[in-house]
């Protein structure tokens, strides 16, 4: 059974390679028949080709699709005009998700920066740095889904008079006089809780980018402002940072766009309930359970609309900086 | 009233042939999971009931089946397929996933829907009957089997429109009261609800928590309460109302029901339950039990189906079964209704209709699998002709006797439900638990999901 499986993929993966090969060739020689003008014109989208056809299959087309599926009817059998966009837009469920991701949207972002950027400066100036970046940075490695579960644990409550299982609540126990907290449960804490989940996950990637932004700085324009008698801090404030502030908007889209999508640890830890929901749980609850093509096409629109902004403005950026 | 406490006096009488059995099953030793507890001659009674199913046919192939076991109970569930493997030649690839609906609607609708199909959502196979997804099983599996072998309400149960779109598979008994009674002081065989909260509420005063209770079931969470809110109902408001209410024909927000949440709601308020209602939403339900075993016991009694036996002998492994553990059905809520029990199980149905997924689903239609269900020691057989006796497992013997001497047995609503009543029910089970005094709203977020 595993064995043609294995002779399966193995045999596909080789078909895949052997037609591109041949494809690239023999269009390349048949178009070098062409008139010379012609030929220049013409053979970019002879490469261009594959590429536009997979994204078209695997990204336009679902995405097209599910936009027209957000003006139907459930089964998708009936027009029903923007019926399921006022139908979700005005479920307190999809209500307290949009508030749930617009706080995802804003803490996520700005505390993956700052964590990411303190451990990448700070961790060059001391000799256990290397062991600190590696701690922050092997977390990237772990499924999100093996993360919710381990942050289960580590959110753990027990009775206030029982031994604490969770190492969260026992750090609060070590303060005198406090009580457990259900972290994941109480509402005044679940939304965070799960906000520093992903961060676990996450900062280690910011760090690494901002790591590699920093070596790209000239060491001479920091020693010369220390020569100039520049305090540490404003070597930092005036000499780096600024210079590190593509990299601050490269991090900070990236993930704005990781909190949009949110939804692994949250499905594992809370699945939604005490108002964690997110959209894109709502998403899913929507098509999986409810069977609700429309709604789910409108949410799932809906966080297209909302990430579109984002992607044209990183897609910007990136121009600009391959101009410079 | 007669009928609870005749099932005790005839469960004792189980009792003393149940330790007999537990002793000699114990010499056996050890988990051995993989190959089947039962003895040789079953197995190969369930060989040949195998070769009947496949219609005396090497039929060798394939058949992938989706479900939602995993772990031991996987493993328990396996040794019921070996011999239909071993005696058609044809291999059962099961997948277990906890994400079943998800998973099934998508393979569904990519036309590459598994063969056999086993699951406790019974609303949900409704649904996929109606779409026409599913065989009717009183044709390939044929009237006579089927009717041979299931009770007229099970077959009920899982049909629609005259079809019978599954058979159950396994069965648990639901509203049992899990105690340890070497601490447990209280009436084991209390004459009502009233009398049994009458005592955990002077436990309580005495400043012990009565009652161990665990609602936590990652993405399934708040399931515990719905269940038992569900046996509530059936047994305060009576069957024929619970079954209009599970069709919909009665609303969420129906004095019945909203007097089953109270009911229930008495038994998880601060005092009353282990760790106050925090704890109560944090704990898994599978974890629920373990508080009873400090010692002190923290609590003392676990509402919870049959299969609770399992998971609290895999938490505490030295448990002797009876000394350290064991039940009592949940009393009666009113005396119009005596007597009633519910149940829950699983269902198989095919589809996809292949000679293979045909044969496997007539062989777990045999008396010969169900009899290997019961040998698992986890699961009660829905089958007809699997007598109390077959029962090795003490505890299982004992619900057996339960159900047979019940005045009626009625499947919960929750299983029958279409999944986004369902979940909102859950949810609901959740929500009242954290908020009571917002119970009018939380039933019309239900009656609103529906």
């Amino acid at each position: 059974m595993i064995g043609d499986r294995i002779r399966l993929v193995v045999l596909a993966v080789a078909l895949i390679w052997v037609a591109t090969v041949v494809y690239l060739r023999v269009g390349d020689r048949a178009l070098a028949g062409l008139p010379r003008g012609w030929n220049r014109r013409v053979v970019p989208w002879l490469f261009l080709a594959p590429a536009v056809a997979i994204v078209g299959l695997t990204l336009l087309f679902p995405a097209v699709s599910t936009v027209v599926l957000s003006f139907f009817s459930s089964d998708s059998s009936e027009y029903v005009g923007f019926d399921n966009y006022a139908t979700t837009l005005t479920d307190s469920v999809t209500q307290v998700a949009l508030r749930n991701t617009a706080l995802w949207v804003v803490l996520l972002p700005s505390l993956s920066a700052l964590v990411g950027l303190m451990i990448a400066v700070l961790a060059d100036r001391v000799s256990y740095g290397g062991l600190v970046k590696a701690a922050l940075f092997i977390p990237i490695a772990i499924s999100a889904v093996a993360a919710g579960v381990i942050w289960t644990f580590m959110y753990e409550y027990q009775p206030p008079f029982a031994n604490q299982t969770g190492t969260m609540n026992a750090l609060v126990m070590l303060v005198p006089g406090a009580e457990p907290i259900a972290w994941i449960i109480d509402e005044a804490t679940n939304n965070y809780a799960l906000i520093a989940a992903t961060l676990w996950t996450q900062a280690g990637f910011a760090m690494v980018i901002f790591s590699a932004a920093l070596r790209s700085i000239p060491d001479e324009l920091e020693d010369a402002a220390r020569l100039d008698g520049a305090t540490e801090w404003k070597v930092f404030r005036y000499i780096s940072l600024p210079l590190l502030l593509p990299t601050v908007v490269v991090v900070m889209t990236t993930m704005t766009v990781v909190a949009l999508k949110a939804f692994d640890i949250v499905y594992v830890m809370t699945n939604g309930a005490y108002g964690t929901d997110v959209l894109s749980t709502v998403m899913y609850r929507e098509l999986f359970t409810a069977k609700d093509n429309g709604v789910a096409g409108a949410v799932a629109t809906i966080l297209m609309i909302a990430v579109l902004p984002i992607m044209i403005f990183n897609v910007r950026q990136f121009r600009r900086s391959a101009r410079q | 009233m007669k009928t609870s406490s005749g099932a005790l006096t005839l469960s004792v009488t189980f009792l003393l042939v149940a330790v007999a059995g537990c002793s000699s099953s114990d010499s056996e030793g050890g988990p051995a999971p993989t190959t089947s507890k039962a003895p040789g001659s079953v197995v190969e009674a369930a060989e040949a009931a195998a070769v009947e199913a496949a219609g005396g046919e090497e039929l060798g192939g394939t058949v992938t089946m989706l479900g939602v076991l995993g772990g031991a109970e996987l493993d328990a569930f396996k040794t019921v397929l070996a011999p239909f493997e071993k005696a058609t030649g044809t291999e059962v690839q099961y997948e277990g996933t906890r994400d079943f609906a998800a998973v099934l609607q998508t393979r569904v609708e990519g036309g590459n829907p598994p063969d056999v199909v086993a699951t406790p959502a019974i609303g949900e196979m409704a649904a996929l009957a109606e779409q026409g997804a599913l065989a009717d099983l009183s044709e390939v599996v044929g009237d006579d089997t089927l009717n041979a072998n299931f009770s007229q309400s099970l077959l009920e149960t899982a049909s629609l429109d005259g079809q019978v779109f599954g058979i159950f598979n396994s069965v648990n008994l639901g509203g049992l009261i899990w105690y340890d009674p070497k601490t447990y002081e209280g009436p084991t065989d209390p004459k009502s609800w009233e009398d049994l909260q009458a005592w955990a509420t002077s436990t309580a005063e005495e400043g012990t928590t009565p009652w161990c209770v665990g609602l936590e079931s990652g993405a399934a969470s708040g399931w515990p309460a719905a269940d038992f809110i569900d046996e509530i109902l059936l047994r305060q408001a009576g069957p024929e109302f619970h079954t209009r209410w599970r069709n919909g024909e009665e609303p969420w927000t129906s004095p019945e029901v909203k007097a089953a949440f109270e009911t229930y709601g008495a038994m998880v308020t601060e005092g009353m339950a282990y760790g106050g209602v925090t704890n109560v939403l944090s704990t898994n339900f599978a974890k629920a039990a373990n508080p009873m075993y400090a010692s002190p016991p923290e609590c003392f009694l676990n509402q919870q189906a049959s299969f609770m036996a399992g998971i609290i002998t895999d938490s505490f492994p030295d448990i002797e079964p009876e000394t350290d553990l064991d039940f009592f059905p949940v009393p009666d809520f009113t005396t119009e209704y005596p007597g009633i029990r519910s149940i829950s199980g699983e269902i198989v149905a095919i589809s996809n209709e292949t000679p293979e997924s045909v044969a496997l689903v007539k062989y777990l239609a045999t008396r010969e699998a169900g009899t290997l269900i019961a040998s698992t020691g986890r699961w009660l057989s829905p089958n007809k002709g699997v007598g109390e006796s077959i029962y090795k497992d003490p505890f299982l013997k004992k619900a057996s006797a339960v159900i047979a001497e019940a005045e009626g047995t009625y499947s919960l609503g929750n299983s029958l439900m279409p999944q986004t009543e369902v979940d909102a029910f859950w949810q609901a089970g959740l929500d009242y638990t954290q908020n009571p005094e917002e119970l009018d709203e939380i039933l019309e977020t239900i009656e609103s999901a529906r």
